[in-house]
C-alpha cells in the first residue's frame, strides 16, 4: 500500500536547498570570487550570431587564446564606436572558423585573424576540436537551446556557483587530486583565476591570480610541459605549401564579398617567444602567409608601443596589457588599413 | 525541448498555471495540444508537419478501419495506414542505411555505384510517435478498442509532450480515456510528480551526464588500445549512463503527466535486477517490449506453433528491437544477442521443466516453496550474471563499428598488453561508487516502486533525499544535453 506524500516534506526540500545554494554562493563571495560565464559551446554560438552586423558596425576576432586575453573589448569599442565579436577559441586553431566564415555567403564584414604559430600552422584534431564543436552547435542550435541560453545569461552573470570548471560537482571531484596511475593524462590544470570569462567571450587574468606568483608559475609550468611533450616537427613541405592555399582560398572568398582580412601576430614573452621564433620562422611563415593571402598584418615586434609588453605567464597579457595591445593595434590598423575606426 | 532546460522549467510552469485556470475542460485539452506543438517544435519546426500528418491519417484511416465491412478495403486501408508510417520511419531513420547497404552489396557484386550521400536529419521521437500511431490504427484494424471520438482527443493522444519524444509508449487504451473528462492534479498527484520529476532529472543530469557519460564516451572513442581496468569501468559507465538517462527521462515524463493529472504507464522496473533475460525486458522499456510482444510476437504466432517457431519468432522480435534503436548493424547484433540468450534461457527452463515434469505453473509454485534466504543468495547471484551479460551486450549497442566492439571485447576479457592507462582515478571511483549504488537500489527496490517507499519513509527523511537531488542538479550544471534515446 502506498502512503501519501506530505506537503511538509516538499516545503523542507525547497528550504534546505535554497539555504544550501545560498550558503554555497555566500560562501564563494567570500573568498573573492565572482561570477564568470563557462567559454562554452553556448557562449561562442552567441556571439557567433552577432558576425554578420556591416563592416562599419563591427569586427570579427577569430584565433586562439591569446587574442580573447589580448584584445580588450571595452577599450575596443569605445575608441571604435563599433562592436567588437570574438570568436577566438582557447587552445585552438582558427581555420575551421576561417573556413566557416568564407563559406558563408552573409559574412562580408571586416575580420582579424590571430596567428599563434604553434596552433595555427597546425592540421592535428586536438586544435581543431572546440571550433568544429562550436560551429556544429551554432549550426544545429535549436529554438529552445537559443531560449535556454537567454536564461542561462542571466543566471550565468550573477551566480559564482554556476561556474563548472571548478564549482561543479566534477570540479570540485577533479580537483581533489586523488593520485593517477602512471602514465595517465589528466588534462591541464589551470589554477583559478586564470581565465575569467565575461558575456562578451573576453578572457582576462584575475588581480588575486597576478599577485600569487605560484599560480603564475604553475600557468609557466603548463606551457613548459606542453613545449616538452610537443614533439612532432613544425608544419613544412608540401603540407605547408597546401595549408596556405587553403586559407588564401577561404581568404578569397571573404575578399570577393567586400569583406576584408588581417592578420596579427600578438604578443608573447620569454622563453616562450624564443620558442615559436625558432620553431615558426617569421620569414618561412608569418611573412609568406601575407603574402601569399596578400592581406595586411601586425607583427607586435614592429611596433615600439607594442613591442616590450610582457605576458606574466610568458603567452598572454594582463588586463592592464590589453588595454595598451589594444590602443596600439587600432593605432596599426588605421596606419596599415583605410579601415575607418 | 528537453526536461533538463531552462526553457523547460518556464514552459511547465506555464502548462501548470494554464492548467489549473478555470478554463472549459475543451480548452484546456487545446491549450495542452498547442504546448505539446511547441514543445516539439522548439527543436526543429519544421518536423512538425510529420506529425501533424501521421496524426491526420492515422486518425481517418483508424475510423475508417473500424467501421469498414469490405475486408478488401479494411486490407488497403491498413496497408495504407503501415505503409505511411513505416515509409516515413525507413526513409528518414533507415535510408542512409539501406543506400549504405545497397552501395556495398553493389560493389560485392562487382558494380561501381557511388551515389550522392544524401543529408538527411532525423525528427527527434520519430520512432516513438510512429509506433504510438501504428497500435491504434493496428487495434482498429482487429477492432481491440473503439475509435477515438475527435481529433482534438487523438492529436492530443499522439502528441501529449510527456511522452511524445522519448515515450513511454502509450496504447490508446492507456491515455484516451483520460482526455474525455476533465483531469486535475490532486495536491497528492502534484506531490508524487514534482518527487518524480525531481528524480528523473536527478538521474538524467547528475547521475548520467555528471558522473557517467565522459568515462564512458573516452573508453568508446578510446583510439589506443585499452588495458582491462579502462574497458571495463567504460562499459558499466555506459551500463549506468543509458540506464540513468532513459529511465530518467521516462521517470520525468511519468511526473510531469502526473502534475497534470494523467496516468503514463511505467517503463522500468530495477531492470538490473532481473533474474535471466526474460525478466530483463519484462523491466527495461517494458512499453517498447510489451508493443513487440502484442504488436509483433504474438501476430508471429508467438509460442503457440510449436517449439522451433517460437524460438524463431522470439529472435525476429529481438532483431527488429535492436533494429528499431538505431540504424546499424550493431544495434541488430545487440538484438540478436539478447534473443540468444533468451533462447539459452528457455532451453535451460524448458529442460529443467521436462526433467522435473512439472507444467509451467507448477515450476513457478516449485520455486516459491525453496526455502527463503538459499533462494535470495541464488537469486542475487543470478541477477549479478544477469546484469554482466546485459554489460557485454552494451558493447555492441554503444560501439559504432564492429571493429570497435571487438577490440572493447577483448581489452575487457584479454587486456592489451603495453596499452596506456586511459581513465583518471577520479572518473574510476566514480563508475564504481554509482554503479555499485545503482545495483544496490536496484536489488532492494525490485518489488515495490519509488512513490511506494517514499510514502514509507519519514517526511523529513524524503525531504532530505529530495533536497540532496535538487542540489545535485544545481551543482552538476550540465542542463540542456539531449537524451540518448532521442536519437532513436
Amino acid at each position: 500500500m502506498k502512503l501519501n506524500l506530505p506537503v511538509k516534506s516538499l516545503l523542507l526540500a525547497l528550504a534546505l536547498t535554497v539555504s544550501a545554494a545560498v550558503c554555497w554562493e555566500l560562501y564563494l563571495r567570500s573568498k573573492g570570487i565572482e561570477p564568470d560565464f563557462d567559454d562554452s559551446p553556448e557562449l561562442w554560438a552567441n556571439a557567433r550570431a552577432m558576425a554578420y552586423e556591416p563592416a562599419d558596425k563591427a569586427t570579427v576576432f577569430i584565433g586562439s587564446s591569446r587574442i580573447k586575453y589580448d584584445l580588450d573589448i571595452p577599450t575596443w569599442e569605445s575608441k571604435t564606436n563599433t562592436r567588437a565579436v570574438q570568436l577566438a577559441m582557447v587552445g585552438s586553431s582558427p581555420r575551421s572558423i576561417l573556413a566557416d566564415l568564407a563559406n558563408d555567403p552573409l559574412f562580408k564584414g571586416r575580420l582579424v585573424v590571430d596567428v599563434t604559430e604553434v596552433l595555427f600552422f597546425n592540421n592535428a584534431p586536438y586544435v581543431l576540436a572546440s571550433p568544429e564543436e562550436g560551429i556544429n552547435y551554432y549550426k544545429k542550435r535549436t529554438p529552445a537551446q537559443t531560449a535556454s541560453f537567454a536564461v542561462d545569461k542571466y543566471l550565468e552573470a550573477n551566480l559564482v556557483l554556476l561556474d563548472r570548471d571548478f564549482y561543479s560537482v566534477n570540479g570540485l571531484l577533479n580537483h581533489l587530486y586523488v593520485p593517477n596511475r602512471m602514465g595517465v593524462y589528466a588534462g591541464l590544470d589551470f589554477p583559478v583565476g586564470f581565465g575569467f570569462t565575461s558575456y562578451n567571450r573576453q578572457t582576462k587574468m584575475t588581480a588575486s591570480f597576478l599577485a600569487d606568483t605560484n599560480r603564475v608559475n604553475q600557468v609557466r609550468g603548463i606551457w613548459g610541459m606542453l613545449a616538452k611533450e610537443n614533439t612532432a616537427p613544425p608544419m613544412g613541405g608540401k603540407e605547408l605549401d597546401s595549408f596556405f592555399a587553403a586559407v588564401k582560398q577561404d581568404v578569397n572568398k571573404i575578399k570577393a564579398r567586400g569583406g576584408e582580412v588581417v592578420f596579427l601576430r600578438t604578443p608573447s614573452s620569454g622563453p616562450f617567444f624564443m620558442g615559436e621564433s625558432m620553431g615558426y620562422p617569421r620569414a618561412k611563415y608569418w611573412d609568406r602567409l601575407l603574402t601569399t593571402t596578400g592581406c595586411k598584418g601586425i607583427y607586435f615586434k614592429d611596433y615600439p608601443t607594442l613591442a616590450n609588453l610582457v605576458c606574466p605567464e610568458f603567452s598572454h597579457l594582463t588586463p592592464d596589457g590589453a588595454v595598451v595591445y589594444t590602443n596600439g593595434m587600432i593605432a596599426a590598423l588605421k596606419q596599415q588599413t583605410n579601415w575607418k575606426l | 525541448m528537453v526536461f533538463n532546460s531552462y526553457t523547460f522549467v518556464v514552459f511547465f510552469s506555464l502548462m501548470l498555471l494554464l492548467h489549473n485556470l478555470p478554463l472549459p475542460w475543451k480548452v484546456k485539452k487545446i491549450n495542452l495540444l498547442l504546448a505539446s506543438y511547441i514543445f516539439y517544435a522548439a527543436w526543429n519546426p519544421p518536423f512538425i508537419l510529420l506529425l501533424w500528418l501521421s496524426t491526420v491519417v492515422d486518425f481517418f484511416v483508424g475510423r475508417a478501419l473500424y467501421t469498414q465491412q469490405n475486408k478488401i478495403k479494411r486490407h488497403a486501408l491498413l496497408v495504407v495506414s503501415l505503409v505511411g508510417n513505416l515509409g516515413m520511419l525507413c526513409f528518414f531513420k533507415y535510408g542512409n542505411f539501406f543506400l549504405e547497404n545497397f552501395v556495398s552489396l553493389c560493389n560485392v557484386l562487382g558494380f561501381d555505384y557511388h551515389p550522392a550521400q544524401p543529408s538527411i536529419i532525423l525528427p527527434a521521437g520519430i520512432s516513438f510517435y510512429t509506433f504510438t500511431t501504428l497500435c491504434y490504427t493496428i487495434d482498429m484494424y482487429k477492432r481491440e478498442s473503439k475509435p477515438v471520438k475527435s481529433l482534438l482527443d487523438f492529436s492530443l493522444f499522439v502528441t501529449f509532450f510527456p511522452h511524445l519524444v522519448a515515450g513511454p509508449i502509450v496504447r490508446p487504451p492507456q491515455l484516451v480515456p483520460q482526455f474525455e473528462s476533465e483531469r486535475k492534479a490532486t495536491k497528492q498527484q502534484l506531490l508524487d510528480g514534482l518527487l518524480l520529476l525531481t528524480l528523473g532529472i536527478f538521474m538524467k543530469v547528475t547521475l548520467a551526464d555528471n558522473m557517467l557519460a565522459a568515462t564512458a564516451d573516452a573508453v568508446f572513442g578510446a583510439h589506443a588500445p585499452l588495458g582491462s581496468l579502462d574497458a571495463w569501468a567504460g562499459v558499466l559507465a555506459f551500463s549506468g549512463q543509458i540506464f540513468f538517462d532513459f529511465a530518467g527521462y521516462s521517470t520525468a515524463a511519468i511526473g510531469v503527466a502526473m502534475c497534470l493529472g494523467f496516468i503514463l504507464p511505467q517503463n522500468f522496473a530495477y531492470p538490473y535486477a532481473a533474474i535471466g533475460f526474460s525478466d530483463f525486458w519484462r523491466r527495461w522499456h517494458i512499453t517498447l517490449s510489451s508493443w513487440l510482444r502484442d504488436y509483433l510476437y504474438i501476430p508471429l504466432g508467438g509460442n503457440r506453433k510449436g517449439q522451433f517457431r517460437t524460438y524463431i519468432n522470439l529472435m525476429i522480435t529481438m532483431l527488429i528491437g535492436g533494429l528499431w534503436h538505431g540504424a546499424n548493424w550493431t544495434f541488430v547484433v545487440w538484438g540478436g544477442l539478447h534473443g540468444l540468450f533468451l533462447w539459452i534461457e528457455k532451453a535451460l527452463q524448458d529442460s529443467r521443466r521436462k526433467a522435473t515434469n512439472l507444467s509451467p505453473e507448477d515450476t513457478v509454485v516449485a520455486t516459491a516453496s525453496v526455502i527463503p534466504g538459499v533462494k535470495i543468495k541464488e537469486n542475487f547471484l543470478k541477477a549479478l550474471l544477469t546484469f554482466f551479460m546485459v554489460c557485454i551486450t552494451w558493447v555492441f549497442f554503444r560501439s559504432a563499428t564492429f571493429g570497435g566492439a571487438w577490440g572493447l571485447l577483448n581489452a575487457m576479457f584479454a587486456g592489451t598488453p603495453g596499452a596506456t592507462p586511459l581513465l583518471t582515478s577520479i572518473a574510476i571511483i566514480k563508475v564504481a561508487v554509482v554503479i555499485t549504488l545503482m545495483l544496490v537500489f536496484h536489488w532492494t527496490m525490485r518489488k515495490t516502486t519509488v512513490l511506494k517507499t517514499a510514502g514509507k519513509l519519514p517526511w523529513w527523511g524524503v525531504a532530505l533525499a529530495w533536497s540532496f537531488m535538487l542540489v545535485m542538479i544545481i551543482l552538476s550544471q550540465e542542463s540542456g544535453k539531449s537524451f540518448i534515446y532521442f536519437q532513436f
